[in-house]
């Protein structure tokens, strides 16, 4: 992806969220609007997103694991189940994640964020949220909330506002199309702005050069969104996971996981697919390059230049109150 | 950054209320055969338990008082049902429980809330959620799947559970040695 193209998704970004604030600002009740109103889609996922009762025993929201406070991963190598179920991967971040295709870290024909999210509400590969068979528990939980009941009907006119996994899927896509980030320093710099500072601008050359980081961490989202086997992967490894192979059923897949986007990166550790990496440090040295410790710093200096904190304290993702969107 | 203590492990937390209790991923305590034994600072974890029904609003909590020290097999109840003094921060869903309980402090310094499950802990002093120091799990097979620590002052406190996906849950406040 280039510059420009990231520049046209943050603004598409910005629009659908100015969107949903001018329409919800403006406390109107929109259940006469047009089918599909964005805005309403939006503000929809976004009260999904934070609730518990999309997992079977009410303990974990998407937020759970996508903490908007953690650039939307959780800071933990792999997050339990609902029920305690050990977990297999480590969290990606959200950030920019309507730009990304195809998701997650390991299976090639999850090509939209409307399949993706049945994954955790309902995967067995495994067990996250736990509702796999309970859509109509789903749709009853839900349903007995007024304002969901106001939020589908809006959002989804079209199907009457049916409250089931694919609408569900749907609202929950929408509200991570407006995850966007693109404030950091790189993209100040990028744009104009601001010069990196001497170490971080070293740091890029030598990312973007020696040290080869850019041929899979490519583009203005820094990874070519493609599955890769790092050189020193183990050929069992203590997890079971044998990355893209799990869905393709190919051996030549094993150990192939999806270049993660390096988008605040400082903020996501753990890092690796199985959150093996308690640094940015280690995280590079797992991928088989030998840096002098000063060459190591510059590009730690250039990662961190990728921090975009705004996103992670924005009023528009965090947890919706209790007052309905919708009249 | 992980420091082995006794066999269990803390993180040191971020110093923010953001990250008071951020679930861990810890041991399978379903692999287990048997209970272990514990350190000494979680002795009371491993001897008869207390029985306490958890309050549903924080002017009551009182009546649902955590001695230091000594494990209390906890009734909580539907999280509807619960009127929590702040927001939590992860509140759980509609089927999910939760509870509140008071425990005093003697003197002021570190102590830990020990749980059997991974729910959403907030330490309330004067109004306010206290930052968390340290969280973790505790040691294999004990029993004990969630650990978070803080440094609190001498007084009268609320703890807030939350998020729990079982109505009981065994819950134990200890100094931390």
């Amino acid at each position: 992806m280039t510059i420009k193209q990231a520049g046209t998704i943050k603004r598409a970004g910005r629009w659908v969220l100015a969107c949903a604030s001018l329409t919800l600002v403006a406390g109107v009740g929109v259940a006469g609007n047009t089918p599909g109103d964005p805005a309403v889609q939006v503000a929809l996922g976004r009260r999904l997103f934070h609730d518990g009762d999309l997992s079977v025993n009410g303990t974990l929201s998407c937020a759970t694991c996508h903490d908007p406070r953690h650039s939307f991963a959780d800071g933990v190598a792999a997050h339990p189940g609902a029920h305690g179920e050990p977990g297999l991967r480590n969290v990606p971040s959200l950030v920019n994640v309507g730009a990304f295709s195809p998701l997650t870290w390991g299976n090639a024909a999850l090509t939209s964020l409307e399949l993706q999210a049945l994954v955790p509400i309902a995967g067995e590969d495994p067990v996250e949220m736990g509702m796999k068979g309970r859509e109509a528990e789903l749709a009853r939980r839900l349903s007995a909330n007024p304002c969901y009941r106001k939020l589908f009907k809006a959002a989804y006119p079209q199907t009457r506002g049916r409250i089931d996994f694919a609408s569900t899927a749907a609202a929950l896509a929408a509200f991570q199309r407006t995850i966007v980030s693109h404030e950091a320093a790189w993209d100040r710099a990028a744009t104009g702005g601001p010069a990196l500072s001497a170490a971080a601008a070293r740091g890029e050359r030598l990312f973007r050069g020696s040290a080869g980081c850019a041929a899979c961490h490519a583009g203005g989202e820094f990874t070519d969104l493609s599955f890769h086997r790092l050189a020193g992967a183990p050929e069992a490894p203590a997890n079971g996971d044998f990355g893209l192979a799990r869905t393709s059923g190919r051996i030549e897949d094993r150990g192939r996981f999806r270049t993660p986007s390096l988008r605040n990166v400082a903020l996501t550790a753990p890092y690796l697919h199985d959150g093996s990496a308690g640094t940015v440090a280690e995280a590079i040295a797992r991928h088989g390059i030998a840096l002098d410790p000063a060459d190591l710093s510059a590009i730690t200096a250039f990662l961190d230049a990728l921090t975009d904190t705004a996103v992670t304290t924005d009023p528009r993702y965090a947890r919706p109150g209790p007052a309905c969107e919708v009249s | 950054m992980l420091r082995n203590l006794g066999g269990f492990f803390l993180a040191l937390a971020i110093p923010s209320v953001g990250f008071a209790a951020e679930p861990m991923a810890g041991h399978d305590q379903a692999a287990c055969a048997a209970p272990a034994a514990v350190p000494a600072g979680l002795a009371g974890w491993s001897v008869a338990h207390a029985k306490v029904k958890a309050a549903v609003k924080p002017t009551v909590a009182g009546k649902a008082l955590l001695a230091q020290g000594v494990a209390a097999d906890a009734a909580l109840s539907p999280t509807p049902k619960v009127a929590y003094a702040i927001e939590p921060g992860k509140p759980g869903g509609s089927v999910s429980y939760g509870g509140l309980f008071a425990f005093d402090v003697v003197q002021a310094g570190r102590y830990r809330i020990a749980q059997s499950g991974r729910s959403w802990v907030d330490v309330v002093v004067d109004g306010k959620a206290v930052a968390s120091v340290a969280h973790g799990h505790g040691p294999d097979c004990s029993g004990i799947a969630k650990m978070v620590e803080y440094d609190l002052p001498a007084g009268h406190h609320l703890l807030q559970i939350a998020a729990n996906g079982e109505p009981g849950l065994t819950v134990m406040v200890a100094p931390v040695r």
